[in-house]
Formats: C-alpha cells, sequence, structure tokens
C-alpha cells in the first residue's frame, strides 16, 4: 500500500489552474523526484500536501487516512515534514537551537530534545557548527540545517524543495548523498529538483508536471526519453 | 538558586517601600510606575515574545476596569475580586479578538487590533444602560477590610502600593514562567519565522491565543487596579487609542523580550512624564514619541536590550 | 426620498476629501511599503496652516494652499530623506513603530503650541449653503469637492504622463526591477514620500472650512484613512478614491438610517470584514 496517495488534486486561483486533477503515489521507502519546467505547479504541490494551501478538489491521502483540512502543525505531526525552497531559518538561534525546537515540540523534554538535536545536525554534517546563529551560515550550511530540522520532527515522508538551489558543485555532492543517507534510515522522500543530474541519481521514480498536470511517470530513464517531457522542456521541434 | 536571588530580594524590598516611606506623593508616583509596567510586562508577553505587536491593548484594559466598577456598584463585589475577575473578562475577550486579527501577520494584524479596539471604546462610549457612557463610572468609597485587627485605610497610598506591587511581580513571575515553559520556545519560534514555525509542528494559532489571552489577563486586571485606585473610569480614561500606544512605546523603549525590559520603561517614561507634568503641564507625550524614534533608531532592542549587551559577551 | 439623495450627496461630497487623505497614505505605502501612521497629523499640520492665515492674516484656505502645499511636500521630502530612510531596513514594523512615535511627536508638539481647544473656521460665504435641486450643499464643501476633482485629474496625469510618475508607478509595482531600469528609486521614494505629505496638507486645507480642528484629530482621521486605503487596496490610487467615496457614503448612510453614534463603528466593522476576507482590498493586487 501506498504511504502518500494524491488523486484528483485541483488548486485554482482566481482563473488559473495552478495543479489540474494530478494523481500519483508515492511507496513506502523510495525516492519520488518531482520535476518540471518553472512555475509548473511544484511548489503549490508542497503547499498542498503540508495543509499551507487547501485544495479546491482532490483528496490526499497518508498511510489510507485523508489529511486534506489539516492545518500544516498537524500535517507535520501526522508524519510529512517539509524544507522551503527559500530557506526559513529562525535567524536568531543558533544552528542547535534551530533542531532543538523542532524536536521538542515532538518530545516535549528538552534534555532529549536537545540530544535529537545533535544527532540531526550531526547527520548532515553541521556537528562542528552548533553554536552558530543561524544567521551566519553560507546558504548551503542553512539549507542543510533546514534539513536537519526537518528530520528532527521525525517525519516519515520529507519533501525536500530544491534543496540544491544555490549550490556549487561540490556542494550538490555532498547533499546527494545526505539525501540518500537519508532514504536509508527508512524515510520517504520526494524531491522537487531542477538539477537533472541529481534527480537522475537519486530518484527511484519521477513525475513531471506541466502547467498544473501530470505528464509522465516513472523510472528516470524511461521519462527523460519520453517525447512529452523533452517538448515540454525545450520545444515541439525538438522532440 | 543563585540567579532567583537579586529578583527575589528586590521583589521583597518593593513590597517593604510602604512600611518605609510615607510621603504620599512618591508612594502615588510608585503605584503610577507600577501601575505602568504591569501594562508593559503584559503588552511583552505578546508583543515581545511572540512578535505580535498589538495596538489595541487598551480594550482589555478598559474592560477590566469596567467590569471591576460595574460589579462592585451594581452588585457589591469588593473591588479585589472584581479585578480578578476584570482580568478574567479580559482574557475572554482576547478569544474573539485574536480568532479575527491571528488571521493577519505583521502590520495588518496591528491595524486590525486598533480598529478592534475603537470598535470596544465606541460601543463603551455609547451602551449607556451598561457603562453610563461618557459620564463614566464613580466609586464614593471602598468597602471595609481588616487587616489583624485593623481596618485599612483606603485614603492612604500605602495599600494601593502593596496590591499594585503584588500584581506587577506576578506579572513578571509569570513572563519568567512563560519563557522557561515550551510555549516560550513556540512563541520565539513564531517570532522568529511564522511559517517555519507551523512547519516543525507547532500550532501557531493556539499558541498566539494563548499568549493573547494570558497578555490580556494581566491587562485587565491593572484595569481593575485603575478602576479601584482612582474609583472614576470613563471611555476616554480606559479605552483611547494613546494607552494602547503608550504600552507598546513602553516595552519598546524598554527592551522587548526580557522581563526586566519593560519595567526600565515604564520607569524611564512615567519619570519623564512626571517631570514635564510639574513643569509644563502636558507635552509628556512629546518626549514619549521622541523616545519611542530615538530607540528605533539607534538603540533597537531597547534600553534595557542595550544595557544587557554590554554585559553578557560575544558569542 | 429628499434624504436618501441628501445623505447620498453628503457621503460623495465628504468621501471625496477622505479620498484625499487616503490617496497620499497610499502612494507611499505602494512605493515605499510603509504604513504612516503620522499621516493624520500631517492633515492637521494642513488643517491648522490654513486657519493660521485665515485667522491671523485672512488668507482664505483655498489660496493658502497655494503656499502650504508645497511646504509640507518639502517638509515631506526631508523628512523622509533625514529621518525615515535609515529605519526602513529594519523592517515594516519598526517603521510603522518609528511613525506612531513620529505622529504622536508632531500631534502632541501641536497640542503644547495651540491647546486643545476645538475651533473651526467659519468663512464669510459659508454661512448660506447653495441649493441645487433642493439639496443642500455647504459652499465650503462644494469648492473643496470641486478642488479635490482638480487635484485628482493632476494626479492622475503626474503618474500616468510625466517620466517621474511613471518611475513612481513602476517603483510602487517591483522596487528592484525599477533599479534595474536605471529609476533612481531613493530619490522617488523621497519624492513619493513629499507627495504623500502635500496631498495629506491639501486635505487637510480643504477640510478644515467643514470640520472642527484640534491638534489630535489626526488620532481619528488616520483610522479612517486605513479604512479607506484597505478598502480600496493598499497601494492602488482609484482604490483610495473609491475606498473614500465608499466609507463617506457609508458614514452618511449610516448617521441617518442606523444611528449616529454607531456610525464610526460601521467603518471598522467593514474594515475588519475587507481585511479578513479580501485582504487586497476591493482594488488591489494579490500579494504572491
Amino acid at each position: 500500500m501506498a504511504l502518500l496517495e494524491i488523486s484528483g488534486l485541483t488548486r485554482n486561483f482566481g482563473g488559473l489552474r495552478a495543479v489540474s486533477n494530478l494523481s500519483f503515489t508515492v511507496a513506502a521507502g523510495e525516492i519520488l523526484g518531482l520535476i518540471g519546467p518553472n512555475g509548473s505547479g511544484k511548489t503549490t504541490i508542497f503547499n498542498l500536501i503540508t495543509g499551507f494551501l487547501s485544495p479546491t478538489m482532490g483528496d490526499i491521502r497518508l498511510d489510507n487516512e485523508n489529511i486534506v483540512g489539516l492545518k500544516p502543525y498537524a500535517v507535520t505531526r501526522r508524519g510529512i515534514t517539509r524544507t522551503f525552497q527559500i530557506v526559513k531559518p529562525f535567524p536568531h538561534l543558533t544552528v542547535r537551537e534551530n533542531a532543538a525546537l523542532a524536536a521538542l515540540v515532538r518530545l516535549g523534554d528538552r534534555a532529549k530534545a536537545d540530544a535529537e538535536a545533535v544527532r540531526a545536525l550531526k547527520q548532515v554534517g553541521l556537528a562542528d557548527k552548533l553554536d552558530i546563529p543561524a544567521s551566519d551560515l553560507t546558504l548551503g550550511d542553512q539549507k542543510r540545517m533546514e534539513i536537519a530540522r526537518a528530520l528532527a520532527t521525525g517525519p516519515k515522508l520529507l519533501l525536500l524543495d530544491e534543496p540544491l538551489g544555490g549550490l556549487n558543485p561540490r556542494e550538490m555532492e555532498d547533499a546527494c548523498g545526505l539525501i540518500e543517507h537519508i532514504h536509508a534510515t527508512g524515510i520517504t522522500v520526494i524531491l522537487v529538483e531542477h538539477v537533472m543530474k541529481a534527480i537522475m541519481r537519486i530518484s527511484h521514480r519521477v513525475v513531471v508536471i506541466r502547467q498544473g498536470e501530470k505528464i509522465a511517470e516513472g523510472p528516470p530513464a524511461q521519462v527523460v526519453s519520453d517525447p512529452a517531457v523533452i517538448s515540454a522542456y525545450f520545444g515541439k521541434r525538438v522532440a | 538558586m543563585k540567579r532567583a536571588l537579586p529578583p527575589i530580594i528586590t521583589g521583597i524590598l518593593l513590597l517593604c517601600i510602604p512600611l518605609m516611606v510615607s510621603n504620599q506623593f512618591l508612594l502615588h508616583l510608585g503605584i503610577i510606575v507600577l501601575m505602568w509596567t504591569v501594562l508593559g510586562v503584559s503588552w511583552n508577553l505578546l508583543g515581545g515574545y511572540a512578535g505580535q505587536v498589538s495596538f489595541g491593548h487598551a480594550s482589555f484594559f478598559g474592560v477590566g476596569a469596567y467590569t471591576t466598577m460595574i460589579l462592585y456598584l451594581s452588585f457589591g463585589l469588593a473591588p479585589w475580586y472584581g479585578m480578578a475577575l476584570g482580568g478574567i473578562m479580559g482574557a475572554l475577550l482576547s478569544l474573539p479578538i485574536g480568532f479575527i486579527c491571528f488571521r493577519l501577520r505583521g502590520p495588518y494584524f496591528s491595524l486590525a487590533t486598533l480598529a478592534v479596539a475603537e470598535i470596544v471604546r465606541l460601543v463603551a462610549l455609547n451602551w449607556e444602560q451598561l457603562t453610563h457612557g461618557p459620564m463614566g463610572l464613580l466609586i464614593t468609597t471602598l468597602p471595609v477590610v481588616t487587616l489583624f485587627g485593623e481596618p485599612i485605610n483606603w485614603e492612604r497610598k500605602g495599600p494601593f502600593f502593596l496590591i499594585v506591587a503584588v500584581i506587577a511581580l506576578s506579572a513578571m513571575f509569570a513572563t519568567y514562567l512563560l519563557a522557561r515553559a515550551r510555549l516560550g520556545s513556540y512563541l520565539l519560534a513564531i517570532r522568529e519565522d511564522e511559517d517555519a514555525a507551523e512547519s516543525i509542528g507547532i500550532n501557531t494559532t493556539r499558541a498566539k491565543v494563548s499568549a493573547l489571552a494570558l497578555s490580556a489577563f494581566f491587562t485587565g486586571l491593572a484595569g481593575g487596579f485603575y478602576g479601584m485606585y482612582f474609583r472614576y473610569v470613563d471611555p476616554d480614561a480606559v479605552f483611547p487609542i494613546s494607552l494602547s500606544i503608550e504600552m507598546v512605546f513602553i516595552a519598546v523603549v524598554g527592551g522587548l523580550r526580557t522581563i526586566a525590559g519593560p519595567v526600565v520603561g515604564a520607569v524611564f517614561l512615567t519619570t519623564i512624564a512626571e517631570l514635564v507634568r510639574e513643569r509644563f503641564e502636558v507635552g509628556h507625550l512629546i518626549f514619549y514619541g521622541l523616545f519611542m524614534m530615538l530607540v528605533i533608531r539607534y538603540l533597537p532592542d531597547g534600553i534595557w536590550g542595550r544595557v544587557l549587551r554590554l554585559f553578557t559577551p560575544q558569542r | 426620498m429628499e434624504t436618501f439623495f441628501q445623505s447620498l450627496v453628503n457621503g460623495i461630497l465628504t468621501g471625496t476629501l477622505y479620498a484625499m487623505i487616503g490617496v497620499g497614505l497610499t502612494v507611499i505605502f505602494g512605493v515605499m511599503r510603509i504604513i504612516n501612521l503620522a499621516h493624520g497629523d500631517m492633515v492637521m499640520l494642513g488643517m491648522f496652516g490654513a486657519y493660521w492665515s485665515y485667522t491671523l492674516w485672512k488668507i482664505d484656505p483655498f489660496v493658502s494652499a497655494l503656499l502650504l502645499v508645497p511646504l509640507l511636500f518639502i517638509a515631506g521630502m526631508l523628512a523622509y530623506r533625514f529621518l525615515l530612510k535609515a529605519i526602513i531596513p529594519g523592517g515594516e514594523l519598526n517603521t510603522l513603530l518609528y511613525t506612531a512615535g513620529l505622529s504622536l511627536l508632531i500631534a502632541n508638539l501641536a497640542l503644547f503650541a495651540w491647546t486643545g481647544d476645538y475651533r473651526t473656521l467659519n468663512l464669510a460665504y459659508a454661512e448660506v449653503p447653495l441649493r441645487p435641486y433642493g439639496i443642500a450643499v455647504p459652499v465650503p464643501l462644494a469648492i473643496a469637492f470641486g478642488l479635490a476633482v482638480l487635484i485628482t485629474v493632476a494626479l492622475y496625469f503626474f503618474l500616468a504622463r510625466t517620466d517621474t510618475g511613471r518611475a513612481v508607478r513602476a517603483t510602487s509595482q517591483n522596487a528592484e526591477a525599477a533599479a534595474l531600469m536605471g529609476i533612481n528609486v531613493e530619490n522617488i521614494s523621497m519624492i513619493t514620500f513629499g507627495l504623500g505629505a502635500a496631498l495629506a496638507a491639501a486635505a487637510g486645507v480643504l477640510l478644515v472650512p467643514s470640520l472642527y480642528l484640534y491638534p489630535t484629530v489626526g488620532e481619528i482621521l488616520i483610522v479612517k484613512c486605513f479604512v479607506i486605503v484597505v478598502l480600496g487596496g493598499l497601494g492602488s490610487v482609484p482604490g483610495a478614491i473609491a475606498g473614500g467615496i465608499l466609507l463617506g457614503v457609508v458614514e452618511s448612510y449610516g448617521a441617518v438610517y442606523v444611528s449616529v453614534a454607531y456610525k464610526d463603528t460601521i467603518g471598522f466593522i467593514i474594515f475588519l470584514l475587507v481585511l479578513l476576507f479580501r485582504p487586497q482590498g476591493l482594488f488591489g493586487a494579490r500579494q504572491a
């Protein structure tokens, strides 16, 4: 049975159809890549899943339980945590405090939360920067911190919104390794990304979105040679 | 335990003041300072810790004042109980207000609180059956209370000083407890980034509403005290926009998100106000405005915040 | 039926003056994202300027406007350059608090200088109202309405047809893009703030024959101003005009058909409803 089931998901903004009759599933333990040209609705999909937006129509089920209508904090408590396309650290708090807060919500005890935070931060490779204020970090480190913060909430499903944006090639390598490592601990991942190399390397399956609609789905190699996908990115004549 | 010693000693000293000082004017000054301290500290719970700047706290103050007065004048309930109920009424009023206003963020939230407070003021002004409208409510005598066999002399300032000092200390203690509790951390997260806070599982609405209710409770309590001390309330005295704004100023000038900040702000601004009143009769608000501008420009952490930074080592 | 039309006319006339106040505030917000809480006090300064010009030197307010408006334009520019510019990087809330302090400062300096007495300006020609079609229209209000329309048209031409005006609109739509196109955003901001202050002064002059004048009148005006600007959509000039007229009409009908006492409340309730259900206002652009 699928961990996450999306069926008929639609979201309109006035006359604009941002997401249109979208259906796909995510199996437990897989890494699903979500790709598509800019403005195709990928972040909107994340916002819909996590409750920051409510769907005009459609169903979202986690472990066969309907989560439509839940507020974002409730969705997180059910086991889905997201990162943001533009990082949102708690700027005046230290790296440690950022992650500890997330753990505190789940664990309730400050000492346990701190231990959990340190564990998550070690996992992402920020163990040597624990007491630096978050606003002093580089973008790459801030993204890693946001991932650690998400991990500290103990998610079943992690939604990563363009984690590689703005990173140099070396940082991208490390980030890919990190995502694979997270996957190895049993967390399911949906990855929105533009960096094709990363998507090809990490994803088990890929869903391609264009103007809010799914136009292709399948293993990375298959999807990349799909004419509909090629025309979406490069125009009809190249396909 | 060692860290708690200075505040505890200060608290005890504060409570001893009425026993040592008999100058009625000085005691009155102290009472005013303490009352504004309560207002600054309560506002700070929402404004400093949660980062939600309310321009409408006068509505809770006024509701507390009127509750106390009405319960005493119409039902004979002694003002000290009325005060507590005034605080509760303030907290209750904050629930629908929070429900409406928390849908908005930042300056829009602030403007909404302003509008709501004005609505409350206009209702109080016009609902003459309940509030006597612009004529206000007057208490002539306070009930007789005996303490250790002696009736309390309500004509002297001493007893009032003690009461407001206790309220002030409670408000500061409540702030301290809040900061240490999980709710305090949640509010901090909300202040830093509300969406991120929501995304790590914090029920931001509930946290904000809780902070507002606590803040409104103490503000209402102060309102009740105001009624008891001045024995006269009217809508212009307890519901005006300027009162809400002064509360904001005291907390901002003193230093947000510290326990002592609003105290410093209250002492500083009230002292200036009284000095100016001595010399010029009007115009203390000129200095409030001026200091607000100076603080935001040069001391964004407030006076106390700046002082604290002088003493803590740089990270 | 006559009451219906009289109320409508009253509402539109007053509403147009409200709109003048609102336009100044919305233009400032549109370009700089500043909510200027001192705006009402700038109106008050315009009112007092006209009042003193008349009381001391017998200059008709509509004439003294010719001096007061440019004066406040310059004052506004200076206020931006020397006071506000340094504050803006601190964020919207900080700026809001700063202008709150400024408002208090201005209003109370005025209070100190001129006392809190309520004053009125009794113009000789205000005695007998005009009576077109049997509806009473006070002469100063009619003149003010005419001038307000003129000013609005002039503003339209400024924003639509002049280079500076277009630069103002561009900056309000996207400051970063405007800067990239070579627009000096700092200068535009300064000019816009001056413009907002000038419009406030103009509104004050137009209002003074028709309203009670006292130093803290800014408090009520700023709150009404927000209702207007939020109704119309923060940043939208046509919105502010529509919002102003709407508020004027609603208050007018509210006073007659609901209750004089609660007429102000109606405005606030509408304000809250709009903030809650359509925060971009009736004409505003939806924020991303």
